[in-house]
């Protein structure tokens, strides 16, 4: 009896502390160790990706898509998983169009992961998943597509290679348009794959905003095509249209020569992509007598039929000259702005005083911001009058000593048109959200009147003027009424610091038709070889462009036979 | 009443179980739509670029004229025709209109 029962004792404290191991073990673990085993465990079975909504689309105001996100595949290599790199890139180079020794040196690398090649062809990609590669991997990444190519370039700006912003309206609504970024569990099996979202409740990252412009892509075409062909033929340096609508200030086109295309911006430098039309100042030359005559109309110390002098196109004003293209006499106010005597201009500067026009530019908008939605543009240069030499109010009013944008220049012309209001240029008519309900409405804002009514109807008439009898007969468009006004300005040489005689800007300002506008346009051609007046380089291209995009917007000529459709 | 427990307690395990195993096969086929999904929306935007940049105006003029040798419609070749509710011009009028604007247009 004694030993059995001292053997089952010994039994039983063996269990015992059988199970007390095991107890033990378990408190550790359930217990002590939980939170860290949990963690560890989560690890393995779980993973966290970060995922981030596609960037928002451009489109025009007929919703013509300008700019959008693709997926494509980038390729990169493990070096570390690599047995034979230069097998490898023997099979890569043909794939990726890249030189077989740069692939091999990337793989060669002691590094677990190198790019090859980012954001290429989804072509590319398919051949490269029927190559199967070992430690060749490919990931998917959003690509911006500019699939107009050139077309509008220098507005939309460019994406760099993360994705962002980097010029133009993709730089200046980065806010809006980049999608949200989002982290998101996901559970994984024994093999890796992703079985569901821990807890079900994964939600896809909103997609940016997208972008509906004011730009009309036939405008815009019609105006890139014209200003490439002018400033081919005129041998010029560089050219700027904008075409705008003077009632609400929206910009129906903005053209730059010369263009680029923002799919392929790795080999441009700044210079090619810059936004000529707000970024670059030039003294606008006779243009700016619209301003001057609009003063001086406002302040009635000129009426359109007072008369002038000319001189006999010579005039001394502080020990400087001033010429007239002709030598020209007595005229009408209305005549001196049509013949644009430069003479004439300047003794209409010097009734008004320097006070009353330096009021009147700032009035119009000159020496500050126009404000538009658009990265980079600048002030332009208006001194104030307590800098003025003594011949600036000459100066100024013939538009010399004053630097102005294209911008701010056909806005300023655009506020004749709208009956002497001037409106803020923009845009980006809308900012939709993914779902495409309306985020964000601009509604045209008016800066302020800058003169009468009357002053604005009254100068539209001298300015047709321009067009019918002046200098400006080239912009002439056969069954419309156009106003408008040329300009030639000397560019200073940085050379000599003096005025050159070799280089000049030839412009051409104005509206059509002129009894009810529907577009402001300006044409500015730099540095044009040969015959340089703002009457023969730029009036023509107005004419073109104008007659064009009026056919297109439907405005019936004076002379047209209209039909009316008839409900049967 | 003590096997009917047994039994109703069987039954809440296998359809406990049978619950957790369809919840991954349902996981795996949401997985599966998922990418196919994405391959589609993939597709689809790659469409729109290309349809996007076969509807470029540049591209069109150059079919335009290149291809098809249109021009651009010269004065009076082009009627501007407005909806009206009411007649504004009779009908004989605008046949004349039409043969006259036509005429300029060839010449």
């Amino acid at each position: 009896m004694g030993p059995s029962r001292g053997r089952r004792y010994s039994l039983l404290l063996l269990m015992l502390a059988g199970f007390g191991v095991i107890l033990f073990r378990l408190v550790t673990l359930q217990v002590l160790q939980a939170a860290e085993l949990t963690a560890r465990a989560d690890r393995q079975h779980q993973k966290s990706v970060t995922l981030e909504g596609a960037r928002g689309t451009v489109t025009d105001r007929h919703g013509k898509v300008l700019a959008m996100n693709v997926e494509v595949p980038s390729i990169f290599g493990v070096p570390t998983s690599l047995d034979n790199p230069a097998n490898a890139a023997r099979f890569l180079s043909p794939v990726l169009h890249i030189r077989r020794e740069e692939i091999e040196k990337k793989l060669r690398q002691d590094k677990h992961f190198v790019w090859l090649a980012r954001k290429v062809e989804p072509e590319q990609g398919h051949r490269l998943e029927q190559l199967s590669i070992d430690g060749i991997g490919m990931v998917m990444e959003g690509r911006r597509f500019y699939p107009k190519g050139p077309l509008l370039a220098h507005v939309l700006g460019f994406v760099g290679m993360d994705g962002v912003g980097l010029e133009g309206l993709e730089r200046r609504y980065e806010a809006q348009l980049h999608g949200e970024k989002r982290m998101t569990i996901l559970q994984r099996d024994a093999l890796g794959r992703t079985v569901f979202p821990k807890g079900l409740r994964e939600q896809v990252p909103a997609a940016g905003h997208a972008l509906t412009l004011t730009i009309d892509e036939v405008i815009q075409y019609i105006a890139e095509k014209e200003l490439e062909e002018a400033v081919d033929h005129s041998r010029a340096k560089s050219g700027t249209i904008i075409v705008l609508e003077p009632q609400s200030g929206a910009i129906l086109a903005m053209a730059v020569s010369p263009r680029f295309d923002p799919n392929a911006v790795a080999a441009l430098t700044a210079d090619r992509w810059r936004n000529r039309a707000l970024t670059d100042t030039y003294e606008p030359g006779s243009t700016m007598k619209v301003v001057v005559a609009a003063a001086a109309l406002e302040e009635r110390t000129m009426m359109p039929g007072s008369m002038l002098f000319g001189e006999n196109g010579r005039m001394t004003i502080a020990n400087t000259t001033i010429h007239d293209h002709e030598k020209l006499g007595w005229m009408t106010f209305s005549q001196m702005i049509q013949k644009s005597s430069n003479i004439g201009a300047a003794k209409t500067g010097m009734l008004l005083g320097e006070q009353r026009l330096y009021r009147y530019l700032q009035a119009f908008g000159f020496g500050q911001r126009t404000d538009v939605d658009l990265p980079g543009e600048v002030a332009g240069l208006l001194k104030s009058p307590r800098e003025w030499g003594r011949r600036s109010l000459a100066s100024i009013s013939m538009g010399q000593e004053v630097g102005v944008t294209p911008l701010q220049m056909v806005s300023a012309v655009a506020a004749i048109a709208n009956d002497g209001v001037l409106m803020k240029p923009y845009v980006v008519a809308g900012v939709r959200d993914q779902k495409g309900q309306l985020a964000k409405e601009t509604i045209p804002q008016v800066k302020r009147r800058v003169v009468s009514s009357v002053t604005a109807r009254t100068l539209t008439t001298i300015l047709e003027g321009v067009v019918t009898d002046g200098t400006g007969t080239k912009a002439a468009i056969p069954g419309f009424r156009v106003a408008g006004k040329t300009g030639t300005a000397q560019k200073v040489d940085p050379r000599t610091g003096a005025y050159s005689s070799a280089l000049s800007i030839g412009s051409f300002v104005g509206f059509v038709p002129a009894d009810s506008p529907r577009l402001a346009m300006i044409v500015v051609i730099d540095e044009p070889q040969g015959e340089a007046w703002g009457g023969v380089v730029a009036a023509p291209v107005f004419r073109r462009v104008g007659e064009q995009v009026l056919t297109y917007l439907g405005v019936s000529r004076d002379d047209q036979v209209k039909i009316a459709m008839v409900a049967p | 009443m003590k096997s009917v427990a047994i039994i109703v307690g069987v039954c809440l395990v296998f359809f406990f179980v049978w619950e957790r195993v369809d919840i991954v096969r349902l996981g795996y086929h949401i997985e599966r739509l998922k990418a196919q999904k994405v391959l589609l929306e993939r597709e689809r935007d790659q469409l729109q670029v290309k349809v996007s940049a076969l509807m470029a105006p540049e591209r069109i003029a150059k079919v335009a004229t290149d291809k098809l040798g249109m021009v651009p419609p010269q004065q009076g070749q082009v009627l501007i025709v407005q909806p009206r509710q009411a007649p504004t011009v009779p009908l004989e009028q605008v046949r004349i209109a039409r043969t006259v604007s036509m005429g300029r247009g060839e010449r």
